[in-house]
């Protein structure tokens, strides 16, 4: 309890001084990596480390760098069909729009890119 | 230290108690024979794992949910006993028609384990479900309900080398794999 006012107290203080793009940024963050826990992490693992090369891993690759914001949207939404160089990824067909952009803004936070988000609107164009 | 009370594991499952000619005799529940295809297309039976300890467990490779704990916690127990031929794993396919041999090689060649420490394994479906459910005493069957059409246990299922369960724990939690290592430790100063 007491960790959690600490906690509350602090952001509201680091709230203070940030811009409201990184309030938004932040707000993403957060709610992406909890996306992440819920939907990401059992394969992909603490923190997007990966697992051998069965779940590849999200962080220290080029995948930011090789993979756009729409292409990246329809992996998380539809998943991958398994072919020579990886094994197939399940498709999440459950999360909205809102949901694959804070995701994808924590994935890129994690790889790097701290402010800005990924727009759902950006999202919307390319799942249905 | 010589008085020191050394925890015996106990013999899981049914017991049998017999009389044969005034002397009575516990017979402690048993691996029965099976055979199954493994990664390399080679068959896998009792004598695989004769005189050895094994950890068993249920998993499917396309499985989103929590098989890939259970591989991390599995590849804990293989990277520890690598050089320790005394100690096997075996992983039962419950979705044994897409799991094919060449599924398998790959999945296991994606993890970089060997198939002389690791058996990944698949066959009639029966066959599997039934030892699961009855000879390893875990939950293995289809169900369209859950995620990835299967529902399994989490379960990791200790077997001593006469094929006597000695332990089940729980695949998914890293404490509950600490305490199988701990278990197979005593199992290999067990006379």
């Amino acid at each position: 309890m007491k960790n959690k006012l600490l906690l509350a107290a602090t952001s509201m203080v680091l709230m203070a001084c940030m811009s409201k793009e990184e309030i938004l940024h932040e707000q993403y963050r957060v709610e992406g990596l909890a996306l992440y826990q819920k939907n990401c992490e059992n394969c992909h693992q603490a923190n997007g480390k990966g697992f051998k090369k069965l779940y590849p891993a999200l962080v220290n690759t080029n995948l930011i760098k090789r993979l756009s914001d729409e292409q990246l949207s329809k992996i998380i939404k539809y998943g991958v069909k398994a072919d020579a160089g990886h094994e197939f990824m399940p498709g999440n067909n459950d999360l909205q729009a809102i949901e694959i952009a804070e995701i994808i803004t924590y994935l890129k936070d994690l790889n790097g890119v701290k402010e800005g988000i990924v727009e759902q609107r950006l999202v919307k164009e390319v799942i249905r | 230290m010589a008085c020191e009370n050394k925890r015996i594991l106990p013999y899981l499952g049914p017991k049998e108690v017999k009389t044969i000619q005034g002397k009575t005799d516990t017979i402690f529940h048993q691996i029965p024979s099976f055979a199954f295809l493994n990664q390399d297309s080679v068959l896998i039976n009792e004598k695989t794992y004769e005189g050895k300890i094994y950890v068993a467990d249920f998993f499917f490779t396309s499985c989103p949910t929590i098989c890939p704990k259970m591989k991390t916690q599995m590849l804990r127990i293989y990277q520890r006993y690598e050089d320790n031929p005394s100690i096997l794993l075996l992983s039962h396919s419950i979705d044994p028609t897409y799991d094919q041999p060449h599924v398998l090689k790959n999945y296991a060649n994606r993890m970089e384990v060997s198939s002389k420490k690791w058996n990944f394994v698949t066959g009639k479906k029966e066959d599997i479900y039934r030892l699961g459910q009855k000879s390893y005493m875990v939950t293995a069957q289809k169900d369209e309900k859950e995620a990835g059409g299967f529902v399994h246990s989490g379960a990791f299922i200790l077997i001593d080398t006469k094929r006597h369960v000695r332990g089940i724990y729980d695949g998914t939690k890293e404490e509950e794999v600490n305490k199988l290592i701990e278990d197979i430790e005593l199992l290999l100063h067990e006379k």
